[in-house]
């Protein structure tokens, strides 16, 4: 019963920590401009996300190294070092997003201005990381964020043309009004959005945090496959939403408030409420998740000790790491940037980075020495080596489009 | 000196002619342990003629999944061979010079 009762939970924060703000922004602009043609992307970066975290996940569990630790240990210093700077730049990039995403949630419920939230979001955010302990924050911020599921309601509720929804979905094709490089750029910005580094950082972390053994894989292989996939169809939830409201006004969605709007449209004030606090969740969550895996990866690359499992004292450097990241996100956003804007190049930037993660886990799942008889099998190595395919065309393409789309506009 | 000095450093032979580059060094633990920590010993460098990236392990001969990851890593690092540690003349700035008459072992590793 305790077990079942661990499993449920597992996977109902797997799906309430799926979403971060990356995936609500990008999932209601795709929503708004390109209906569900872009849907499948969804369903490619969900899959993604799957293989990698659990690769990571049984590195992390068999081999007891996190990462960062496998990273440096076989690239060598160097090579380690360059991928460390990019992926913790884009990580920062990442948590600056979702720190904005936090505070224009409440504007959105108190009418505050941004600015003002921005701090206390980010004081809130290093708060719960200092005081609280790890599965308590992790639980809470990822069955609260259920309540985005309001989405999915509103899609009901909304009353949508089914057969033209289904028919976005099937027959993917860019909108008349799209040109087709517009199309892949949003394609890869969907599917850095899924499938986020940090997402890996703090699973294969947080595995070492909770201190998984090899007796834990079967409920964590359980939380990705369910859980995941279900946080997906929360993604494409947004989109449609998106796509009934604004798809046939023509309209761009460039707030939060117009990503909510669907839901108050189709249920009112409770719904909208519901909606609000769903965003709070999942941001502050993804917030957490950000500025840990900013201590996390440089932490395990230099060496220090690092972990909540730690008293603060006990891991200085990380804890110091942690709150610099954080007040250079309050910086950023303090510039008045837009958040949303912020975001849409995190996700793209998210995709840019992945096959500096990607590659070494690859490799050391499939290592006897660190993973024993835990090694790949035929079936994952030959869906991680597509996967491997995808993840380096999406990276090597995402500049490139960028720039030849003026990033998407 | 450390370990990390001698990555990526250019290889040359007696005569001056570029070998290629150290991706790895080999060490072996046959000594016995000073206290807690193993000392162990400098067997040979592995010299990579074309790229000083790394092998990422795929020099050891019980490594061979996913096979295409494998195939193009062993492509890349073709003709790559050990030199024995006595066989290094000289290390100077970025730069390991081999003796007259160094011998080429096979860099693979058996499990």
């Amino acid at each position: 019963m305790k077990r079942l009762f661990a499993v449920a939970l597992g996977i109902l924060t797997a799906i309430g920590g799926f979403l971060d703000i990356g995936d609500l922004v990008t999932n209601a602009v795709v929503g708004s401009r390109f209906g569900l043609s872009l849907a499948w992307v969804v369903v490619v970066g969900v899959v993604g996300i799957c293989l990698f975290a659990q690769m990571s996940g049984r590195v992390a569990a068999v081999s007891g190294r996190a990462t960062f630790e496998i990273i440096r240990e076989r690239l060598g210093p160097r090579a380690a070092g360059a991928n460390l700077a990019a992926s913790f730049a884009v990580n920062l990039l990442t948590l600056t997003a979702e720190v904005g995403g936090i505070a224009l949630a409440l504007q959105l419920a108190s009418s505050v201005e941004p600015r003002l939230w921005i701090p206390v979001a980010a004081f809130a955010v290093w708060l719960v990381i200092w005081r609280t302990k790890f599965s308590v924050m992790e639980n809470v911020t990822g069955l609260v964020g259920l309540t985005l599921v309001v989405f999915a309601v509103a899609v009901f509720l909304l009353g949508p043309d089914w057969g033209e929804l289904a028919q976005q979905a099937l027959r993917p094709a860019a909108p008349a009004s799209e040109g087709p490089a517009v199309y892949w750029y949003y394609a890869i910005a969907l599917f850095g959005a899924a499938m986020t580094p940090y997402e890996v950082f703090f699973f294969s972390s947080g595995a070492r945090e909770e201190r998984w053994t090899r007796r834990d894989l079967a409920q964590s292989r359980a939380n990705v496959l369910v859980g995941f996939p279900l946080g997906g169809i929360l993604s494409v939830a947004i989109a449609a939403c998106a796509a009934i409201v604004f798809l046939p006004r023509g309209v761009e969605v460039s707030s939060l408030s117009q990503i909510v709007l669907p839901v108050a449209l189709a249920g009112g004030k409770l719904a909208l409420a519901l909606v609000i606090v769903g965003i709070v969740a999942a941001t502050f969550g993804a917030a957490l998740e950000t500025a840990l895996s900013s201590g996390y990866t440089l932490a395990q690359y230099l060496g220090w000790p690092w972990g909540k499992f730690r008293r603060p004292a006990r891991a200085a450097r990380f804890h110091l790491t942690m709150i610099v990241a954080l007040l250079v996100a309050v910086a950023v956003l303090m510039t008045s940037v837009d958040p949303i804007a912020v975001t849409e190049f995190s996700v793209v930037f998210s995709a840019v980075a992945l096959p500096l993660t990607y590659l070494p886990i690859l490799v050391v799942a499939n290592d006897p020495e660190y993973m024993g008889d835990a090694v790949n099998g035929r079936v994952t190595n030959a869906l991680a080596l597509v996967y491997l395919v995808v993840i380096l065309a999406a990276s090597l393409a995402a500049i490139p489009l960028m720039i030849a789309t003026g990033a998407g506009s | 000196m450390i370990l990390g000095d001698l990555l990526d450093a250019h290889v040359r032979d007696d005569q001056g002619r570029r070998l290629g580059y150290v991706v790895d060094v080999r060490l072996v633990l046959d000594r016995p342990a000073s206290g807690l920590l193993a000392v162990p010993r400098v067997h040979g460098l592995l010299v990579s003629p074309r790229t000083s990236s790394s092998f990422l392990g795929y020099e050891r001969r019980d490594v061979r999944a996913p096979a295409l990851l494998a195939r193009w890593l062993r492509r890349r690092h073709r003709g790559t061979f050990l030199v024995l540690w006595p066989d290094v003349e000289r290390l100077g700035d970025d730069e390991v010079v081999l003796r007259t008459g160094y011998r080429r072992w096979s860099p693979v590793l058996d499990a």
